[in-house]
């Protein structure tokens, strides 16, 4: 049976990944996910013109802000909104769910092929961005400083933990909205509630921290974002009680495991109006 | 029985005047936005907030009834810019999550259904289809921003007297310009997005994420290239420049007024030529 269900998990990823990955419906993903390249190699064409000296430093705590703020908290954010709301709900609107709901595949075998190919796309596209927005970010400094960072200053760690900060990014986010895409028609209402959510969760009971994907995903940054960015940006940044990253990798995938569980759940019951869409 | 002489007849009855044509559409329009529990709902919480403030501000020259609560003070509040800085801002957001909802509502059906050659065969100008839909933001949106602005102002003179009302004039004017040019905005981003992707729901979303991701690329390019221009593509703090300079706030946001008008100017004028794209009586499908 597990044989069955594994083939049938491939098919299902065969089929969405092109609907993921080269949908007109989905161009805007691109754009969002190409947004910080063009800031980040704005910045390097910029002091490269400039023929001035820029300081690394800096630039290291510019860019972990930027991360944190723009590429963690917006860009992923959205893009995995769109990414994973759309697999259920873009079904609904092309009214070709019915042919997945009749073929003799588990609902909850579906909705796994259906994370898995989003899952894919959504990695491919963000954790690309995240290494191209580094490499782009350090692009104007000689190569023996980039080469005395990479080998003496951390360099490597810290690129690694960006992208695995981007990786866990979109394995939480793509299931809170697979969960939100399979409970709710109107994506609006899920989108604000996760957004102000996440965005006042440093402020929340620390039991209640732990259900969200940001708390694990700024514990594990590699860079504590300083604290010179302004009033409204500091706030969303500040992270009073990070967790290790021994207990922050298994809690967030405890927490999407347990996001997906519902989804199945909720999958398994759904019924299709395509009149109401 | 044979039917002969059955060729068209045009319409030979009462015309609305060409002026007031696109009212029809918006009439129509408005029809259908109540219909939905979320918008109802936000549409009445937004009244809350000029409600509580109207009545603080009641109370603000009640020195009997602020005894009468025992809060040992003369006032509750000052009534100044910083005042009406928070409640524009705080109507203005409301008017955002408004719009995001029902905005998108307006225009999407009609280009995604193909509806568009049954308005154009009217006489109905593209202009007028556009002006139709957008009144209906518009007039909805007035209702919780500048009108309960302008009431507050309103109220607060009332109490304080012809002299406060006139030394503080540059209150109601930003009021009414700030409102105005924010709701125009949205009420053209809304309809450009909704055209462009023609599923209301994503267009909804999507008006959501062009607000917040503007507003960190901005940041974002301010602090990358080391400049503030870069807070000229952040519609959010353009309006609260603008509100900042009449009601006399020193922000320091590193934007210029005239900017911030033109900015808006540009972003209004990209938002039409979209729709301009999109509104048409045909469609190439390829």
């Amino acid at each position: 049976m597990k044989t069955l269900w594994l083939t049938q998990v491939a098919a299902i990823v065969r089929l969405e990944i092109g609907k993921t990955f080269f949908s007109r419906r989905g161009l805007w993903v691109y754009l969002l996910a190409c947004m910080p390249m063009v800031i980040f190699g704005g910045h390097s064409i910029v002091w490269l013109k400039r023929g001035l000296p820029c300081d690394f430093g800096h630039d290291t705590n510019v860019f972990a802000s930027i991360f944190q703020v723009l590429d963690m908290r917006l860009t992923l954010f959205f893009g995995c909104l769109g990414i994973f709301m759309n697999l259920f709900r873009g079904e609904m609107l092309d009214r070709s769910l019915h042919f997945y709901f009749l073929s003799p595949v588990r609902r909850e075998v579906l909705l796994v092929g259906k994370y898995l190919a989003g899952l894919l796309a959504a990695v491919t596209i963000f954790t690309t961005s995240t290494v191209v927005q580094w490499g782009l970010m350090y692009a104007h400094f000689p190569k023996s400083v980039m080469e005395s960072y990479l080998r003496d200053g951390n360099g490597w760690r810290h690129l690694t933990a960006y992208a695995g900060v981007t990786v866990l990014g979109c394995i939480g986010y793509g299931s809170v909205f697979l969960l939100a895409g399979a409970l709710m028609k109107n994506p609006i209402v899920p989108a604000a509630a996760v957004l102000v959510w996440e965005s006042i969760n440093s402020f929340a009971p620390a039991v209640l921290q732990k259900f969200s994907v940001i708390y694990y995903l700024k514990s594990l940054c590699p860079i504590e974002a300083p604290p010179d960015v302004g009033p409204v940006f500091s706030m969303l940044l500040v992270n009073a009680d990070p967790v290790a990253p021994a207990v922050a990798v298994p809690g967030m995938l405890l927490f999407t495991m347990l996001v997906l569980v519902v989804a199945a759940m909720r999958v398994r019951k759904m019924e299709i109006h395509y009149g109401t869409d | 029985m044979a039917v002969y002489k059955r060729s068209y007849k045009g319409y030979e009855g009462p015309l609305t005047s060409r002026r007031k044509r696109f009212l029809i559409l918006s009439r129509y329009a408005a029809r259908g936005i109540f219909a939905s529990r979320i918008v109802t709902g936000l549409f009445i919480l937004s009244f809350f907030y000029p409600l509580a403030m109207i009545i603080g501000l009641y109370l603000n020259h009640n020195l009997s009834v602020l005894s009468f609560m025992k809060l040992h003070q003369d006032r509750l509040f000052d009534v100044n810019g910083a005042f009406f800085m928070v409640f524009m801002t705080v109507q203005s957001a409301g008017a955002f999550l408004l719009t995001a909802f029902f905005g998108p509502n307006l225009i999407a059906p009609d280009l995604a259904n193909n509806a568009l050659p049954l308005y154009f065969c009217r006489p109905l100008s593209r202009t007028e289809y556009v002006a139709g839909k957008a009144s209906v933001i518009l007039l909805l949106l007035s209702i919780i921003t500048w009108v309960p602005g302008l009431l507050v102002f309103g109220v607060e003179a009332s109490l304080s007297g012809g002299a406060w009302a006139w030394e503080h004039r540059g209150f109601a004017a930003g009021i009414l310009l700030g409102s105005l040019l924010w709701i125009s905005f949205l009420a053209l981003l809304a309809l450009a997005l909704s055209a462009w992707v023609r599923w209301k729901l994503v267009a909804g979303a999507l008006l959501l994420g062009v607000n917040f991701v503007t507003s960190g690329f901005a940041a974002a390019l301010n602090a990358t290239m080391d400049v503030t221009w870069g807070s000229y593509l952040d519609p959010a703090k353009l309006l609260t420049a603008i509100y900042g300079e009449f009601f006399g706030m020193d922000l320091s946001l590193g934007v210029n007024t005239w900017g911030a008008l033109a900015s808006y100017g540009v972003i209004c004028a990209f938002c039409t030529y979209l729709l301009s794209r999109k509104v048409r009586a045909f469609e190439v499908v390829r």
